[in-house]
């Protein structure tokens, strides 16, 4: 399988204050799906993705789709099939934007 | 977003306020404040470094009159900033140009506010500035530096904005910025003469907006909150209104910083203050990122999205963050 890594013309943060509040809002049970955790920007254009997205994001190091579910699974609370399907898709989207490169 | 960031994403820089020349429209031109040497500027650029702020944009005074700009770009780059600046590009040679892109500048923007010289000579009063903005650009982009132009929408070139997008694309730039005027400084004392009325402004936006929809081989920039009239802020949008304040800040020459270049509103000073106490704890910060409707604001059903326009251009024209922007062409 292919390694995938962030477009390294992206320039992004991770926004810790809004991961944070994500994070117990998650342990909790609540919607944190509207902080954006971590900040992109990308040919003068702002981004912002949801906890999910940004941790997807940060691990997009050069590493496979496989090893990806599994360090998310550490995180998120979700069976394998779910978090795999919702990784597959967000990889879709941003691919789709030219965010990816794939090794 | 539903929270501001933890920390600004861009700092606008004024390194020095002094010019080689003395635009009509120049909101820095009255404005004088000891410049802070090179040390000084580092170590503020290392406290603003460990709040992970992304950009840094050295606006004006000139900044290629700073003898050590290079070093601090180096310095900056090094420490992760993806650093521009905005130039009139009088001072810019083949050389400086190989050195902006040595130093790690990640774009330079230069300014042209026509495509006919006379136009721009005359607009920023020094003959030849025309022919001398249009070298610097073509240097820039032979060394292989990224390209932006930035061109002040006023009187002299508002029905000429496609002429001036074509210029920039036949020069090489990924984007042109069409900055709306600010009656701040020069641009206040001009401002009968040089501002566009609220109609004429409603009728700009209209028309750029649609040629932004249609153009795809550069980027068509234009940053002003009271354009949430005429369309919807993109989804991406993660402010509504002023970005000022809430996705940037600036710092004058001498490390005061105010909440944007054309708000004259000292917060804090970067030798002795920290970054992230003023952009959590400032009340001016605050006043700006909660305004009040006031007047026609009161009951327009744009507020959400425009929050009253340009909080620079109300507060120059009336004292208050809260008033309506002078460029707004909702009836009241
Ligand atoms: S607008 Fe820029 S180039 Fe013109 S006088 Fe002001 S600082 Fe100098
Ligand atoms: S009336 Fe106020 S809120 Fe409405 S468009 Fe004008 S400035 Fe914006």
């Amino acid at each position: 399988m292919r390694n995938i890594r962030r477009n390294p013309d992206i320039i992004w943060r991770e926004e810790e204050e809004a991961r944070e509040e994500a994070v117990k809002a998650m342990e909790r049970g609540d919607d944190a799906s509207g902080e954006g955790t971590a900040l992109l920007v990308e040919s003068g254009m702002m981004h912002q993705l949801n906890l999910l997205g940004g941790e997807i994001w940060k691990l997009l190091d050069g590493i496979d789709e496989e090893a990806l579910v599994d360090r998310l699974a550490e995180v998120f609370d979700v069976d394998r099939e779910t978090l795999s399907r919702d990784v597959r898709d967000f990889l879709i989207d941003i691919d789709r934007r030219g965010w990816l490169v794939h090794e | 977003m539903s929270r501001i960031p933890f920390s600004p994403i861009t700092i606008n820089w004024t390194l020095t306020f002094r010019c080689n020349f003395n635009c009509r429209h120049c909101y820095s031109r009255p404005e004088k404040a000891p410049e802070l040497p090179t040390e000084q500027v580092k170590e503020i650029m290392a406290k603003v470094a460990k709040y992970k702020v992304p950009f840094i944009n050295y606006g004006g005074g000139e900044p290629l009159l700073r003898s050590d700009l290079f070093e601090l770009t180096g310095y900056a780059a090094a420490l992760g900033f993806n650093v521009s600046m905005n130039t009139n590009g009088f001072l810019m040679t083949e050389e400086k140009a190989a050195l902006a892109k040595e130093s790690g500048f990640k774009t330079v923007g230069v300014s042209i506010d026509s495509t006919r010289p006379e136009a721009h000579d005359d607009f920023r009063n020094t003959k030849g500035s025309h022919n001398k903005a249009v070298s610097a650009a073509k240097f820039l982009k032979d060394k292989g530096v990224r390209l932006t132009i930035s061109s002040v929408i006023c009187r002299i070139n508002y029905t000429e904005f496609e002429d001036l997008v074509r210029q920039a694309r036949d020069l090489g730039a990924e984007q042109i910025s069409l900055h709306n005027y600010k009656c701040a400084g020069m641009g206040f004392t001009n401002r009968d003469e040089l501002d566009l009325s609220p109609a004429e402004w409603k009728e700009f936006y209209l028309k750029a907006i649609a040629l932004r929809e249609k153009v795809t081989d550069i980027r068509i920039s234009m940053d002003d909150p009271i354009t949430a009239t005429i369309h919807k802020a993109p989804e991406q949008a993660i402010v509504k209104g002023s970005t000022c304040g809430k996705l940037s800040l600036n710092i004058r020459a001498n490390g005061d910083v105010t909440p944007c270049g054309f708000i004259p509103v000292v917060i804090g000073n970067l030798l002795t203050d920290d970054l992230k106490d003023l952009w959590d704890n400032s009340k001016v910060l605050e006043k700006m990122r909660n305004k009040k409707p006031k007047e026609k604001c009161l009951t327009c059903k744009h507020y959400e999205d425009c929050l009253g326009g340009c909080t620079a251009r109300a507060y120059a024209t009336t004292g208050d963050f809260n008033s309506p922007d002078p460029h707004c062409w909702v009836a009241k």
